[in-house]
């Protein structure tokens, strides 16, 4: 192959994933067309988690006013918040509660579109990018999760990163130490403490939400252009405007969720599932409490890596990175109907891994 | 004297007045009971002076006979924390509304020939006691407060009075002058209310909010070519307006509700004396715990010795903690043979603090996914997630004169002598471990 | 999906608390609730009152020792002790029962819940003190408590302002949907003013 015929190639492929022609306000927003079918629900979760990210950029900047990153005053600024400043707690509380909302949207996201096939040409690059945010996502979890400085953020975030190093015992020779010089840099010193913090801070406020914000931008620029993915294999016995019907619809939705949000922000402290002492200041010289456990999110992984080898968990972890990367190649040519039992089966696993994921580990270890 | 005229007289003159010419209007003139619509001579400016008017005087209006037809009920609202104040400032926003309307309207009027010529003296009249009207009521809305509160014991029942024919204008003869003309101007209205375009009052267009808008427009070939745009325009304007209507309604609940926390938000607290001194003291509390732990950091780098304990403090049944060269936790015991057994506490698993009790088989617990210790030799139990042994750190024991009486170091035969007496004077001391080249 | 290890420690509670003052009634909360707690339930410390750190026995000050020992000595209710190793609800439980009968409660620490006032909420959310210390969380601090009847009473105490936020929402998707309609007709117009120039001017 030429260099010229290269070049061509890589013409037609991003001008097939970009159409220049396309990009104007009549074919993106007027024209555009959203089938009406049973999954159609699917198509209300990409913007719900948008809403969701919108409320976290809100609340967070407000949190931002008062909060302050050093290790000595970390906690007490959060406590400064929820007991004194006014209206403080319910603009923490909904970002706590945002926060997670919007990872199950996401994942709910991500289940709906693969049981819909919706990665399918022309649409690989909206599959990636999703891919991308949903790994920004969870490191948004992560790192916000070390913010307050309490029992459970810190000694959560020491074992999280711990396993980075436990993967150095796998690692032949020289390889083995790099893992620990990975979490190191990550964490900034030998153990997590000032610096830790403040690049978890940097990250979770700056570099993350920039990174993001640059995926997002992609992820949507791609969704207007191709237009809703027809999710079904029938075609659609209907189908309406984009702008203003289902745009009016999305924005019913994200004033439910509102609600939601604002009524759980006010009357449920996300806290308060948990036992009091984990909310207690880090303290580096004394035992770790009793009740530590990760975020609900991480269940799915958690639990397994309780009852089986790391090794396992690990090779999975990249197994299913690949996959999820690759999915607009490895599934190109699998129906619809196996891709929703797929998703089915993904679906009800994280569901009884969420749930049930507790149970089950005493059951197995007693 | 003038004011029985004005408080009696008058509204019976005006009722009298308005339900004979208003009926006779009704009978011989019902075409006529209408507001006259300019629309097809001037449209635009009209849109922004009408809307608004209406909008502003109906919302006052309606506030108006609601506290008069209902005082029970409005005195019962008003008791809702907050609800005086808002219903003072929809007043005087929604009368603001008004003026602004009327205004353009004027100037509306007065700019256009076209306009002039249908206009009629009754109609300067009407527009100018309005303007006066509205004045007056919102000098009173701010000179005197809260009317809603103080009409229903005072204005309500006079009005009442005069309407079941029993006139008592005591309820209303101490008001000052300014409150007394808006009464007056009030049963002004119901007098010219017939003679004037005021009448199409009584013709309320309920149903027009539903209806799709109608257009008055000139009939001819070219006009009735652009009249389908032209009526999609008007639909979309309305559509505007109603939306417009519905955030602006919208925003003020909101700012009613949340967002008037969200500005206390960042105006911040300002606690009390009490409380500013408790957090002052909470945040000097942690702030020196940082401080010791700096002091730590710089120690361990400084010195060759770090002080544990007293040997008389340690036992074999449960742990004393300490901070390692590593700035990780520590465990120093007592063993079977009188030494001391110094180890990390550092789970080798993933980094949890080990607990300090030891059970009866000589181990301590990581409580985190419950690996015992063996403290004699660090090693977890079979089958525990921690595969490595907890390492031991090297220490040594020292007299009161800081002279080395026993040492060990991890992996190293004991140095150095032990005996029971001397060692009752000694401190246990962690030494620092040696770079391996 | 890759990017960060999950987070590894697990509750059990079969780790031993460390030593308490008053073991019994932390064991009886644990058992009861299904909760963990620690000593900052009543003490100002969380680590109980014997050692050296702020809120414990080693660091009062000679007036505050004496303050102690004034405390020590409450053993009838009503007698105020402003101890200075116990938070509020600790002296609260001394004031209301005196120290005598929460020596006695000992040996049933579950009666401790009937014999507090009734009424008494010191961190004002909703749940009385008695019933959060059957529940294990804790009677300072108005986020902790059992998820659902936090619920309610935050619901009965802020209903206006849910109401109103209801109502905003409402009215304001209400204006949303006027507007983009409007929007979308005047789009409309626009387009139909263009086709009508083309076919004009042909």
């Amino acid at each position: 192959m030429s260099v010229k015929e290269a070049i061509k190639n890589v013409e037609s492929y991003v001008g097939e994933r970009f159409p220049v022609e396309k990009m104007n306000y009549a074919s993106m927003v007027q024209k555009k067309e959203v089938p009406v079918h049973q999954l159609s629900w699917g198509y209300y979760i990409g913007g719900l988690a948008l809403f969701l990210f919108i409320v976290q950029i809100f609340t967070g900047l407000m949190l931002l006013f008062y909060y302050q990153p050093t290790v000595s005053d970390a906690h007490a600024s959060v406590e400064y918040i929820t007991e004194h400043v006014p209206g403080g707690a319910l603009v923490r509380n909904i970002h706590s509660w945002a926060s997670s909302m919007m990872i199950a949207a996401v994942m709910i996201h991500l289940l709906t579109t693969f049981a819909m096939k919706a990665f399918a040409r022309p649409r690989e690059i909206t599959w990636i990018t999703g891919v991308v945010l949903l790994g920004v996502t969870f490191m948004f979890g992560f790192t916000g999760y070390l913010l307050p400085w309490h029992q459970i953020a810190v000694n959560a975030t020491k074992i999280g990163l711990q396993t980075i190093e436990e993967i150095g015992q796998y690692l032949p020779g020289e390889l083995a130490t790099w893992p620990r010089a990975i979490k190191e840099t990550i964490q900034g010193e030998a153990s997590v403490g000032q610096a830790t913090l403040s690049r978890f801070f940097a990250l979770h406020v700056i570099i993350l939400p920039l990174s993001i914000a640059a995926m997002l931008g992609i992820h949507l620029l791609s969704v207007q252009l191709h237009g809703m993915s027809a999710g079904v294999d029938e075609a659609p016995k209907r189908k309406e405007k984009f702008f203003p019907t289902f745009f009016l619809k999305d924005l019913k939705v994200w004033g439910v969720a509102f609600l939601v949000l604002f009524i759980l922000g006010l009357c449920v402290p996300f806290e308060s599932f948990f036992a009091y002492p984990l909310f207690s200041p880090f303290d580096p010289k004394g035992s770790t409490p009793d009740g530590i456990k990760p975020e609900w999110y991480f269940f799915w992984v958690y639990y397994p890596l309780e009852l089986l080898p790391f090794w396992m968990i690990m090779l999975g972890q990249v197994v299913l990175g690949a996959v999820l990367v690759a999915t607009p190649w490895i599934f190109q040519n699998t129906n619809r109907r196996a891709m929703r039992l797929l998703a089915v089966a993904a679906g009800i696993y994280l569901i009884v891994m969420t749930l049930f994921g507790e149970n089950i580990y005493h059951l197995f270890k007693g | 004297m003038i004011d029985v005229f004005l408080l009696i007289g008058l509204p019976y003159l005006a009722l009298v007045t308005a339900l004979v010419a208003g009926v006779w209007r009704w009978r011989n003139r019902r075409y006529s009971l209408s507001a006259r619509s300019s629309q097809f001579l001037e449209d635009r400016q009209l849109l922004w002076g009408s809307a608004p008017w209406h909008i502003g005087i109906i919302v006052v209006l309606l506030g108006h006979i609601a506290a008069a037809a209902f005082p029970q009920i409005w005195s019962a609202i008003l008791t809702v924390p907050g609800a005086v104040f808002i219903i003072e400032t929809i007043g005087v926003a929604a009368s603001l509304l008004a003026i602004a309307g009327l205004c353009t309207l004027v100037v509306r009027r007065l700019t256009s020939a076209r306009l002039q010529a249908v206009t009629t003296n009754a109609d300067l009249i009407v527009v100018a006691l309005l303007l006066a009207q509205i004045l007056l009521g919102l000098i009173t809305a701010t000179d005197y407060r809260y009317g809603s509160v103080w009409s229903t014991g005072t204005v309500v029942p006079y009005f009442w009075s005069i309407v079941t024919l029993h006139p008592e204008m005591s309820y209303v003869a101490d008001f000052p002058m300014l409150f007394k003309l808006h009464i007056v101007g009030g049963w002004l209205f119901i007098l010219v209310l017939p003679f004037t375009r005021l009448i199409h009052l009584l013709a309320v267009p309920i149903h027009y909010l539903g209806r799709a808008p109608q257009l008055v427009i000139w009939n001819n070939a070219r006009r009735r070519q652009h009249a389908v745009v032209a009526t999609i325009k008007a639909e979309s304007r309305r559509a505007f307006l109603k939306g417009t209507a519905g955030v602006a309604g919208a925003t003020g609940l909101m700012a009613l509700g949340v967002s008037e926390k969200l500005a206390n938000f960042f105006k911040g607290p300002r606690p009390d004396p009490e409380a500013e001194s408790e957090l002052l003291k909470k945040k000097l509390e942690r702030l020196q715990q940082t401080a010791q732990e700096r002091q730590l950091e710089l120690e361990r780098q400084r010195s060759n010795f770090i002080f544990v304990a007293r040997y008389g403090e340690l036992t074999e049944t449960k742990g004393k903690y300490f901070t390692d060269y590593a700035m990780a936790p520590g465990l120093a015991f007592k063993g079977k043979d009188g030494l001391p057994i110094v180890l990390s506490a550092k789970c080798t698993h993933l980094g949890c603090t080990v607990g300090s009790e030891v059970d009866g088989q000589g181990r301590v617990l990581c409580p985190c996914h419950i690996s015992y210790f063996s403290i004699a030799t660090g090693q977890p139990n079979d089958g525990a997630p921690a595969k490595l042994p907890l390492p031991p750190i090297g220490w040594a024991l020292m007299d009161e004169a800081g002279k080395e009486v026993a040492s060990r170091q991890p992996g190293q035969p004991l140095q150095g002598k032990v005996d029971a007496e001397l060692l009752k004077k000694c401190g246990l001391y962690i030494t620092k471990p040696v770079k391996s080249v | 999906m890759m990017r960060t290890s999950p987070i590894i420690l697990l509750v059990l509670f079969v780790a031993t608390p460390a030593l308490h003052a008053n073991p019994e009634f932390h064991r009886f909360i644990v058992k009861n609730s299904g909760r963990s707690v620690d000593c900052a339930l009543c003490h100002v410390n969380r680590d109980g009152p014997e050692g050296t750190g702020p809120g414990q026995v080693g660091h009062l000050t000679p007036a505050e020792l004496e303050k102690l020992g004034r405390a020590r000595a409450a053993l009838a209710p009503g007698m105020k002790p402003e101890s200075p190793i116990l938070n509020l609800f600790g002296n609260h439980i001394i004031n209301s029962i005196g120290k005598q009968k929460f020596a006695e409660l000992r040996l049933a620490p579950e009666q401790l819940a009937k014999t507090l006032p009734k009424d008494s909420d010191l961190d004002h959310d909703g749940i009385p003190d008695a019933q959060e210390y059957l529940d294990g969380t804790h009677p300072l601090m108005k986020s902790d408590g059992r998820p659902w009847l936090l619920f309610k009473n935050n619901l009965r105490t802020n209903l206006l302002q849910i109401l109103l936020a209801t109502g905003a929402t409402v009215i304001g998707l209400f204006g949303l949907r006027h507007l983009l309609n409007g929007f979308a007709i005047a789009v409309n117009t626009d387009e139909n003013d263009e086709d009508e120039n083309k076919e004009q001017h042909p």
